[in-house]
């Protein structure tokens, strides 16, 4: 990898570990090869968010290029958002693309993700599904990604209606994450949700 | 025009070939057996825009006078030295402390890079890495007057 990858790589790594957000534990970081060219980022769901108390886990590769083009992040960890794939996880955000600038750093990325999840942008959707829930059933939305975050990142809130939905799918045969997806994708309705499994 | 920092006599065609080119005779017509592939891999690497990766023989036309005019655009950004007195300590492109006497270029909203750092990034994006000002649009408000 080019030289002023790898450095900056090092010295953004030695920037968040001093960082406040890592006294927070608001953010973190890790290192995945030794090379410096893959990492793992952790966010913590912000506050007043229904991704409070998660915890969201980040693939981080950075490009032999880095830091003219942006790193490639997307979620690890499952998550119901406008602007992230409820599937792959790849994220829709201006500066891991055209907005990206060389200032930027792996520290800022991880704040921006962060405040993406505290502002989403359901107009310029990357999973257009929970975009139109988000626009037209914003209840049933907070309950999805509640329900989400405490499944897949280890939020506190248990919807038990939720739970019992995705049991009788189960019970039909159907994994459990499967489920999960085509129930919050019919709005939790169990019937829509079976149909659109078995038509 | 009144600029009292470092001019260079003689003209700038490091960007032209790309900055990793050192042997320009890899280019000589008269080169008996170029492999293709080989000569594929010499080619400078230009961007049009900052996520498309084009060798030059695979440049558009238009994109060939997109990328002539930002060489121009950025021969005119003064090249000045670093004196150390400056505010900003740091290239932050590259995260290293500018050394005093190191050659820094000066963007028209005065944040200042490594020239070689910073000559790669405008080479796909004319923009400041820190403001995001349009290095063109300031640059050309302050020829408007001449």
């Amino acid at each position: 990898m080019a030289n002023m990858a790898v450095s900056r790589i090092k010295r953004e790594f030695k920037e968040v570990m001093r960082s406040e957000e890592i006294v927070q534990c608001s953010i973190k970081i890790e290192l995945i090869n030794d090379s410096w060219t893959e990492l793992r980022g952790e966010i913590a769901g912000p506050p007043d968010t229904p991704y409070e108390g998660g915890k969201f886990i980040l693939e981080i590769k950075v490009p032999e290029t880095y830091p003219f083009n942006p790193p490639k992040v997307r979620f690890i960890t499952k998550i119901w958002h406008p602007n992230i794939s409820s599937v792959t996880g790849a994220i829709c955000l201006d500066i891991l693309k055209d907005n990206w600038a060389a200032a930027m750093t792996l520290r800022t990325v991880l704040l921006s993700l962060q405040a993406l999840l505290a502002a989403a942008e359901p107009d310029d959707p990357q999973d257009a599904v929970v975009a139109y829930q988000y626009k037209d059933k914003y209840p049933l939305f907070l309950m999805t990604a509640k329900h989400w975050t405490n499944v897949y990142a280890g939020g506190p809130h248990k919807f038990t209606e939720c739970d019992l939905k995705i049991q009788r799918l189960k019970d039909m045969g159907i994994d459990e994450h499967d489920a999960r997806a085509v129930l919050s994708k019919e709005n939790w309705d169990l019937e829509k949700a079976t149909e659109s499994l078995f038509s | 025009m009144g600029n009292c920092l470092k001019i260079n006599n003689s003209d700038d065609i490091s960007l032209l070939q790309g900055g990793e080119i050192s042997n320009t005779q890899d280019f000589a017509p008269d080169q008996n057996d170029p492999a293709p592939i080989y000569s594929e891999l010499l080619q400078p690497i230009f961007f049009p825009s900052p996520s498309v990766r084009r060798p030059v023989s695979h440049l558009t036309e238009e994109e060939q006078v997109k990328i002539a005019k930002r060489i121009g655009l950025i021969q005119h950004l003064p090249i000045g030295t670093y004196d150390g007195s400056k505010k900003s300590r740091e290239c932050v492109i590259c995260m290293i402390d500018f050394c005093v006497d190191e050659a820094v270029r000066y963007l028209p909203c005065m944040h200042i890079y490594h020239v070689h750092c910073i000559d790669d990034w405008l080479m796909r994006s004319l923009t400041c890495p820190s403001c995001m000002e349009p290095v063109d649009a300031a640059l050309l408000t302050s020829y408007e007057t001449t």
